[in-house]
């Protein structure tokens, strides 16, 4: 899909508009909650590397495993804003 | 180097500022339109016949994936060829990954089949972070031979292979371990009768959506981080000025070194939640 000005002023259909709108709001909203929790993720991380510095290296892999696993969850709701700009027609 | 040595240290808030306001100044380049889709259309490279619905024809993400097949193996026979007692700075390197992999993946998570199965996991591993490394290098596979970058595990179907080999292995593992009943009686949990058959079927259905996090969650990383060094690399296009180019540059290096982060994370992530599920496949009853 072309996003250039002229193509969305040609198409510019209540249905288009809607598939945008929801695009949008899928991307944004769905990404206040892994945020949240990427930050309590990382707050207790920290707090409990200060408290025991010397288990330092375990903490830092679980943090990553945690990293991960919560991205996935900001990236399922990019991936269905993906799916209504580029999919449903 | 001598002559930047002799600008006192009063002259240089006064030089930068002459430089931005130069490159704001200058007329900018053409406009460009901008279409991100173009990475994700896949042409045929070489066209080879259906067998059924099955298409054989070769397309990029099989070429990248040969490409990445090939890197892995000259580049461990290469290291291999090389082993010394008192190893250089690329043993060190590949023997730190290896053992990540085999005691800080495999061991650290399967307490029963670690030695069985780590040559899976370590492989899923390496695998994964070469064909994600390569996709961040331009290669001439562009549309009309330019160059592109291209991630074979952006492609769902790659993804959902990877994820599919976990699944039938923990699977597999399960069976092997305690027998086809004794598997599925291993995930009946004792709980209140209603509550049981519940907790059955959630359990089966989280299952089922191991797949689909698994492969979901490697295809996105990899599209979003295109995306974003697409939309990054194309801006410098679109805005008409060169003070902007100059600060997009910046940061495209910036989202550049984040993606090669990200490449490496999602390797690791995946390799131990393959090991978590294999594990917890293989371990005896709550």
């Amino acid at each position: 899909m072309d996003v250039s000005a002229a193509t969305i002023a040609a198409a510019a259909t209540t249905e288009t508009g809607l598939r945008l709108l929801g695009a949008g709001l899928a991307a944004g909203l769905g990404v206040i909650g892994p945020g949240v929790g990427m930050g309590v993720l990382f707050g207790s991380s920290i707090e409990s590397i200060a408290r025991q510095p010397e288990l330092r290296g375990e903490i830092r892999l679980n943090m990553f495993i945690g990293i991960g696993i919560i991205e996935a969850l900001a990236l399922y709701a990019l991936v269905v804003a993906l799916i209504l700009l580029f999919v449903v027609k | 180097m001598k002559l930047l040595k002799r600008i006192p240290l009063w002259a240089w808030p006064i030089i930068a500022l002459a430089l931005l306001v130069g490159l704001f100044l200058l007329p900018g380049g053409n406009k460009a339109t901008f279409d991100v889709s173009g990475e994700f259309l896949l042409h045929p490279l070489i066209r080879l016949p259906k067998i059924g619905p099955v298409d054989l024809s070769i397309t990029k993400p099989v070429v990248y994936l040969w490409i990445t097949v090939l890197v892995v193996c000259l580049f461990a026979a290469f290291v291999n060829r090389g082993l010394k007692t008192k190893p250089g700075r690329l043993q060190v390197a590949m023997e730190g990954l290896y053992e990540l992999a085999r005691d800080g993946i495999a061991g650290a998570v399967m307490k029963a089949g670690a030695d069985t199965w780590f040559p899976y996991i370590g492989g899923a591993f390496f695998f994964i972070l070469v064909c994600n490394l390569v996709g961040l290098i331009p290669l001439p596979f562009g549309v009309g031979h330019q160059l592109a970058f291209y991630a074979a595990t952006g492609n769902i179907n790659v993804t959902i292979t990877l994820a599919v080999c976990t699944f039938v292995f923990t699977h597999y593992a399960g069976v092997r371990a305690k027998g086809p009943f004794g598997y599925i009686r291993s995930w009946v949990i004792p709980a209140p009768p209603v509550l049981k058959q519940f907790i059955f079927v959630s359990d089966v259905i989280s299952e089922l959506f191991r797949l689909v996090s698994l492969s979901v969650r490697l295809f996105a990383n990899m599209i979003a981080g295109h995306f974003i060094l697409a939309v990054f690399f194309a801006m410098v296009l679109v805005f008409q000025s060169y003070l902007i180019g100059v600060v997009l540059q910046v940061g495209s290096v910036a989202v550049f070194l984040f993606e090669i982060f990200v490449a490496a994370i999602q390797a690791f992530i995946f390799a131990i939640l393959s090991a978590v599920y294999i594990g917890t496949a293989l371990e005896e009853e709550h």
